[in-house]
């Protein structure tokens, strides 16, 4: 984590650093709770101080970091209005929509000295809300997989149809079927607010899911 | 007593679907765990009855004796309720059994549960003990002069330990089983060098699977090459492959077995043992406190039960946290723990007692400091076939405390940090879509998706 001493500090970095990290552990979380990979391929890590699960796939892994890695300069311009982690079921149909909304306050400061704990605690308490998210979720069909969109506010992705962040890691644009879903249940899970991140996460849930 | 309790408890089971520990319920209310766990027990029996409303699970927290390896041994495990008769039926002696936590949602690892205490517990820092039933006198705080000494010493003892390591290897072979779903770990070694002393002594020793340390040794009795256990942990050798692959296998079954018998584990990775006070084994640790008073006769203990507490419960927990503390406390020994093994300490009686004043110390301060750990380190290659293969071993690796991730010249590639990789990984995706930014004038070789639309 960079210091925090200078002045000229690009706290939107920062904030952004911060918001990928939880990311890639969130995501590999949901997949661990959900089902969608077996339980043998993840293993327990230390973040935040407290014990999550991570795939150790490396494949699986590359994934998700270059997904976040090309998600993270939308974040760093304010751009990126929601990431969402799609689970779908064989037919890709979606059938669950993990949304986390994301904003950043307008002034955005690191003040406080206490903050970053602050912020810890808070992502830990989100990654408490995900661990338990299944008393609250039908069951999954088997067979799902896991897409990640992004939705960027104004016309945001048109730069990164052109720019390939990553090469060979081509963003497109999301199917229809993908983004929408038909008799969506809106489940609420938690809600974060910071000094560098306000963060809500709520699961849209398909009613009937066989 | 008011049954208020019963709204309090349903309304952060049902409403706000959290956790309820017992440990978390008794410092919110502000009662006595004993009291909390009785909460818990009447509200679920309440729940029960009206066999109404969302199904709600339990944990439970079962202590006892039983034999393992043809020794007896204190276990100490949570499980859940579909396993608890199991578990019961097991031990030959069960001493305690109480509500470890309610909850809706059916957990499928015990991180969550260790989540709950941690926020609980860092609220009330400083009388994060107040409603426990683990009680030491003598237990204060160190002076600052006590800490530099602490500080000193403890950075001398860290070689003589490790050599003795080698020569107490010797002994995994005799009473270690290759295929024993719950190997006797570096505990073991212990226990079985001191046969000859009373059986409890090695009760909590083999608690709980620390299959993470006694995987190296099993797999090194197995392959009998005790010529050079310490290449083993220091060294990235070939010799390390041919173990973890025994390591591996292992671990899958004791993977297997772990999920079977639903004894619930904390990470490796979980913090430092001042959370391990406040653990809810007070019974047990009770019981222990007094066996240990009988077998401490042999060892200088600065009174410090509750680092010994601590001690205990931290391998009552997930094995692999036998690992960590171990080093926390005593800079990468590979000693028990625990009270009841005095006799390995005999013959260093004097590390024994530097230690306990440093794991102590190390609670209260967090001191910075390099140390060496063990750690667990997945290694993806491709074998012959053509398959990647991810294989978990431990390597030793020298950290500094305070930090989450360690240090970054560390061979760590899977296990270090998110944070830390993702960070590295960035940096060179930045550098290499600089580079790509300025090239793009330049036709790419592999003709992607995008030129497509790019033609326009």
């Amino acid at each position: 984590m960079a210091t925090l001493t200078r002045q000229d500090l690009n706290f939107g970095q920062v904030a952004a650093d911060i918001l990928c990290e939880f990311l890639e552990v969130a995501i590999h979380l949901i997949l661990y709770v959900r089902e969608i990979y077996p339980s043998g391929i993840f293993q327990k890590r230390k973040k935040y101080n407290v014990p999550v699960q991570m795939s150790c796939h490396p494949e699986l892994n590359q994934y998700i970091q270059d997904t976040l890695h090309c998600v993270k300069p939308l974040i760093e311009k304010n751009e990126a209005e929601k990431v969402v982690v799609v689970i779908m079921d064989k037919k890709h149909h979606p059938v669950e929509r993990f949304v986390f909304e994301i904003s950043q306050p307008p002034l955005l400061s690191i003040s406080s000295e206490t903050l970053l704990s602050h912020v810890e605690q808070l992502l830990r308490a989100m990654i408490l809300k995900i661990s338990v998210c299944d008393a609250v979720l039908d069951n999954n069909p088997s067979g799902c997989t896991f897409t990640v969109l992004v939705h960027t506010r104004e016309a945001a992705t048109r730069n990164m149809e052109k720019v390939q962040v990553i090469k060979d890691f081509p963003w497109i644009v999301a199917d229809e079927q993908e983004v929408h879903m038909e008799e969506a249940k809106l489940i609420p899970l938690k809600t974060m607010t910071s000094d560098i991140l306000k963060m809500q996460l709520y699961v849209e849930e398909r009613t009937q899911k066989t | 007593m008011d049954d208020l309790y019963l709204d309090n408890i349903d309304e952060f089971v049902n409403d706000q679907n959290k956790i309820v520990t017992y440990k978390w319920l008794s410092l919110t209310l502000g009662v006595h765990v004993n009291t909390a766990k009785q909460m818990l027990y009447h509200y679920l029996q309440q729940k029960r009855n009206e066999s109404s409303g969302t199904p709600l699970h339990a944990t439970y927290l079962v202590c006892g004796k039983c034999v393992e390896n043809g020794s007896t041994c204190h276990k100490v495990s949570v499980v859940r309720e579909d396993k608890l008769d199991a578990v019961k039926a097991k031990m030959d002696v069960t001493i305690s059994v109480h509500v470890y936590s309610v909850q809706r949602a059916e957990l499928k690892d015990s991180s969550p549960l260790y989540n709950t205490d941690y926020e609980a517990v860092k609220e009330n820092l400083k009388n994060c003990n107040k409603y426990s039933a683990i009680h030491c006198a003598a237990a204060v705080p160190m002076s600052s002069a006590g800490l530099q000494r602490a500080q000193e010493m403890a950075l001398v003892p860290p070689e003589e330990k490790e050599i003795s390591k080698p020569g107490l290897n010797e002994n995994t072979s005799a009473t270690s089983k290759p295929s024993a779903k719950q190997p006797a770990g570096i505990m073991g070694m212990f226990a079985s060098k001191n046969a000859s002393k009373s059986q409890e002594s090695s009760k909590e020793v083999k608690t709980e699977q620390k299959d993470d340390s006694s995987l190296v040794e099993t797999s090194k009795s197995k392959t009998a090459s005790k010529a050079t256990p310490m290449s083993n942990f220091f060294g990235k050798s070939a010799q390390k492959k041919a173990d973890e692959k025994p390591n591996k296998s292992i671990k899958e079954e004791t993977d297997g077995s772990s999920t079977a018998t639903a004894i619930m584990k904390q990470s490796q990775t979980s913090p430092k043992s001042k959370i391990d006070i406040k653990d809810e084994q007070s019974k047990v640790s009770s019981a222990l406190k007094v066996e240990s008073k009988d077998t401490r006769n042999k060892t200088k203990r600065p009174e410090v039960v509750d680092s010994d507490d601590e001690k205990m419960e931290s391998q009552q927990k997930k094995r692999r946290r036998i690992k960590k503390p171990q080093p926390d406390s005593s800079d990468d020994e590979v000693v028990p723990d625990s009270p009841p093994v005095p006799n390995v300490q005999t013959p260093s009686p004097k590390k024994q007692v530097k230690r306990e004043p440093v794991s102590h110390q190390e609670e209260i301060s967090e001191v910075k400091r390099r140390k060496r750990r063990r750690v667990l380190k997945s290694h993806t290659f491709v074998d012959e076939e053509g398959s990647f293969v991810t294989e978990k071993g431990y390597v030793s690796e020298s950290y500094s405390e305070n930090e989450e991730e360690p240090e970054p010249n560390s061979q760590a590639k899977d296990s270090s940090s998110l944070k830390q990789s993702f960070g590295k990984r960035e940096e060179e995706k930045k550098v290499k879509s600089q580079k790509k930014t300025s090239t793009a004038n330049k036709p790419t070789k592999q003709a992607s998706i995008m030129g497509f639309f790019q033609k326009k």
